[in-house]
């Protein structure tokens, strides 16, 4: 095994030609590339604040619009989601801290969301990855969690911002006005805890997961009519004083907004811990304590052996990853550096399968493309791993088991083929690409990588589709 | 040389040292074949199956009511819509059987909670859990292999039991030369070389000849479903399918004879009626379910469509029925009958039709089906449905 490209491969997101030979201490290398603070990433023009709030404006309130108005706001939506993916790819396929981006990839994964399932989502997902992943993820991870729940694509994609404390002010005006039954949706809490912290053996109840969503009512979207829109606060004239709360602004930027008046009041009990009623500060309070749980910091590490170690990986590595979560407080910096040391990552037996978009992007980085083809987002679509768009809140998965199967391997070989077509692939040396990933000697790609009589680009072609490359 | 010889040449002696497929099949061929079908998006039970017999049916659906003498009559309550008339000789053969009121056994209106829901097999929402179709693949562990015939892999199949795919989605033309050198290099790696050549396998089964329905790459209900019969019908091979078809969320412009919802339906029909065809020996041993995560309103709403309600229809197809059977204890479509006084009241669980279908298709005792269908105790199975 070769330490380097285990390094370029399994930590980063794929070798680049001559990268190799560049460096002489791998996991200095890596170490490095977490000193350089968060990989921020800037919106553009395309992307800004106010592009997103239009697009999901757009779609939050089609009603207000005449055809053309609507069309054109389509348009918007998919030049801006475009453009997120784009931006997002780039990054990953031109970066020199490859190790970080593989994190913001991880992270970005497993606290996911989706516009596969909710078409609101697609405006917001760039922002999302760009705002709440990026800068935490050599931060700590109970920031990640937090600025999570209070953005608007977590928000929207797991139903928080519609969940309506059910003796709130909000319920009882809204049941006074039409009749509907609004209330509690657990869709968060419930992925809260067995997604993104404790896991779903971490040791709650269903019980827990009513009282968290109780906890995070009131959690909306500014900037959007909220559930609350249609609910006309009416004077009481028994003479208990004037139904007020704040709204929403429905104009200028999305963000966060806690509406008092859809909070459920009273105190709450989350694992036998009790929140007095305190607002928006209960949910916070609420989440620091669950990324705080010991569960979590298992069912984290857990994640992460799997990811950078093996699909199966031992049960003495999943605590030294735990241990380095409790003891830095979930400082997901010391954490990676834990990775960088874990010896089990380095095993020579230990392989990864390439999901679909590592696989992509690490053709991209392996040809020395410095720019993402704007098919890139249909391709990834095609290889059943859309960007932010995986078909449940569990994300994509991340072992050989859910991706290696028979058709996939059939349609890496038919991309693989069709990419060695495009006019840009001529400047590839098909030798190089045997040089980014680890063939051993006698391996036939050797032989038919080196034999004239094949086109260079049906090379090109058998390097990226055959097995070595299928791994990291 | 065309593919087709290509692989099977290679596949079937052609290369003496050829490993054998990672599954193996040595167990797989006993009879018993089932596919699951998911409408995704919600379809119309009350559209595809028509109560005209109930006295609350033309008042409840107005502009969307059929007349009867549009409708392929089932008894005097039920009738399938014109475009589901392609059925009529499986109803008459006793290989149709319609489950009606029927919902998943957690109320909710999400697309995206009741996909998942139906999928799980549980009976509230648990983000991490396998699929149904998984767990049945675990409990007969090497007595059945699974199959996506599908773009993407549907959450029904996916978990710890190792599944096959193939996909209508084709990325590029590849020519035999490229699949053998690649075949080559797939011989140097243990772990994938049976998937690649399982993959070569299943792409040989679909063949290169014409589908009936048009192209199976470019999709299609229809090309589709004879795609998964002639991978299904080998005696030695996946025999356990999910597949899925979208396009059912008819929020507006739903139409009557003829209009969208009618063809979809009339597709469906059609590819069913292809597969049972396609299958020839092998439909003996096969059961068909159709089914959607929830029915839809059951008033027509302002768009001229219907939204996300609760109970909806289903279907089992295949020799296993014991008769031709419409299944409804059916709750009526009065307005006090109504489900929150808007959608089809649900008086059959989808995991006690599905619990049925299992029992009357593959040997399993009770246990194993409480392990496919977990907590599902309540949901009994339907008596006298399968032979």
């Amino acid at each position: 095994m070769n330490v380097t490209l285990r390094a370029l491969n399994r930590f980063g997101l794929g070798a680049r030609q001559g990268e190799r030979q560049r460096i002489s201490d791998a996991r200095g290398w890596l170490k490095a590339q977490l000193e350089a603070g968060a990989p921020t990433l800037r919106a553009t023009e395309s992307t800004s604040p106010t592009a997103i709030a239009d697009a999901v404006r757009a779609l939050r309130m089609p009603g207000q619009r005449d055809e053309q108005e609507r069309r054109e706001a389509r348009r918007r939506l998919v030049e801006l989601a475009a453009s997120e993916a784009r931006a997002a790819l780039d990054v990953r396929v031109t970066s020199d801290r490859p190790f970080v981006e593989r994190l913001v990839t991880f992270w970005s994964n497993h606290l996911c969301v989706s516009s596969g399932a909710k078409i609101l989502v697609a405006p917001l997902a760039g922002s999302y990855e760009r705002d709440v992943i990026r800068p935490h993820v050599l931060g700590r991870f109970e920031d990640m969690v937090l600025a999570s729940a209070k953005h608007p694509a977590m928000l929207a994609y797991l139903d928080n911002f519609q969940s309506i404390g059910p003796s709130s002010p909000g319920a009882r005006a809204g049941q006074r006005n039409n009749g509907a039954k609004r209330g509690l949706n657990e869709n968060y809490a419930r992925e809260l805890l067995e997604l993104h912290t404790l896991g779903v053996n971490g040791g709650y109840a269903q019980q827990d997961v009513q009282e968290l969503a109780r906890i995070l009512t009131g959690w909306t979207i500014a900037g959007i009519p909220g559930p609350g829109a249609r609910i006309q606060p009416r004077p009481n004239t028994r003479g208990r004083g004037v139904v007020r709360q704040a709204r929403p602004q429905q104009d200028g930027p999305l963000g966060f907004a806690f509406q008092e008046f859809l909070h459920e009041p009273g105190e709450k009990t989350v694992l036998k811990q009790r929140y007095k009623e305190a607002g928006a500060a209960e949910g916070e309070r609420a989440i620091r304590a669950l990324c705080g749980h010991p569960s979590t910091a298992k069912f984290v590490a857990t994640k992460l052996a799997t990811h950078f170690i093996s699909d199966d990986p031992s049960p003495a590595a999943v605590d030294r990853l735990a241990r380095a979560f409790r003891s830095s407080e979930g400082d997901l910096k010391a954490v990676a550096l834990a990775i960088v040391d874990e010896p089990d990552a380095w095993r020579e037996d230990a392989r990864k399968f390439r999901t679909p978009q590592d696989w992509f992007v690490a053709v991209l980085r392996a040809f020395g493309s410095m720019e993402v083809n704007p098919n890139a987002p249909v391709v990834l679509r095609q290889l059943r791993q859309p960007l932010w768009a995986p078909p449940s809140p569990k994300g994509f998965g991340d072992t050989m088991q859910e991706w290696a199967d028979p058709d996939s391997l059939l349609n890496r070989g038919e991309l693989a083929r069709t990419i060695s077509r495009l006019p840009s692939v001529a400047a590839v040396d098909p030798r190089s690409l045997v040089d980014v990933v680890d063939v051993p000697a006698g391996n036939p790609l050797h032989t038919l990588i080196a034999d004239a009589s094949i086109p260079a680009r049906e090379r090109v072609a058998l390097a990226i589709a055959g097995p070595a490359f299928q791994w990291r | 040389m065309n593919r087709r010889d290509f692989v099977r040449n290679m596949c079937y002696g052609g290369i003496a040292t050829w490993a054998l497929p990672r599954v193996s099949f040595a167990q797989v061929g006993q009879t018993g074949r089932l596919v699951f079908v998911l409408l995704r998006g919600g379809f119309d039970g009350l559209a595809a199956v028509v109560p005209y017999g109930d006295p609350s049916y033309r008042a409840l659906r107005g502009t969307f009511a059929f007349s009867e003498s549009e409708l392929t009559p089932l008894d005097e309550t039920f009738g399938l819509a014109p475009g589901l008339s392609p059925l009529r000789p499986l109803w008459d053969a006793n290989e149709l059987a319609v489950l009606h009121a029927m919902a998943i056994p957690h109320r909710t209106r999400s697309h995206f909670d009741g996909q998942a829901i139906l999928e799980t097999g549980l009976d509230h929402p648990v983000g991490s859990s396998d699929g149904w179709l998984n767990r049945l693949l675990q409990v007969m562990s090497g007595r059945r292999a699974g199959i996506a015939i599908a773009a993407g892999m549907p959450l029904s199949l996916t978990g710890a039991f190792e599944v096959e795919s193939w996909s209508p989605t084709k990325l590029g033309v590849v020519d035999d030369a490229f699949l053998e050198r690649l075949a080559v290099l797939y011989r140097s790696d243990a772990a994938l070389q049976g998937r690649f050549e399982a993959a070569l396998q299943q792409q040989n089964l679909v063949g290169e000849e014409p589908m009936s329905g048009g192209n199976a790459r470019r999709g299609g209900i229809t090309p589709l479903m004879q795609a998964a019969a002639r991978i299904l019908r080998q005696e030695q091979g996946p025999n356990i399918a999910a597949m899925e078809f979208s396009g059912w969320d008819t929020h507006a412009n739903q139409g009557m004879a003829g209009g969208a919802l009618d063809r979809l339906l009339g597709q469906l029909a059609e590819g069913l009626v292809t597969f049972r065809t396609e299958m020839g020996p092998a439909w003996q041993t096969t059961s068909v379910v159709v089914m959607t995560e929830f029915g839809r309103t059951a008033r027509p709403n302002g768009t001229r469509g219907t939204d996300h309600g609760t109970a909806g229809a289903g279907f089992i197809l295949g020799p296993r029925l014991s008769r031709a059977h419409v299944i409804a204890d059916w709750p009526g479509l009065a307005e006090g009958a109504l489900y929150e006084g808007r959608d089809l009241k649900p008086t059959l669980d989808t995991r006690a039709a599905l619990k049925t279908v299992l029992a009357g298709t593959f040997d399993l005792t009770a246990s194993q089906l409480e392990r496919v269908f977990p907590n599902s105790a309540g949901a009994g199975a339907i008596a006298k449905l399968m032979a």
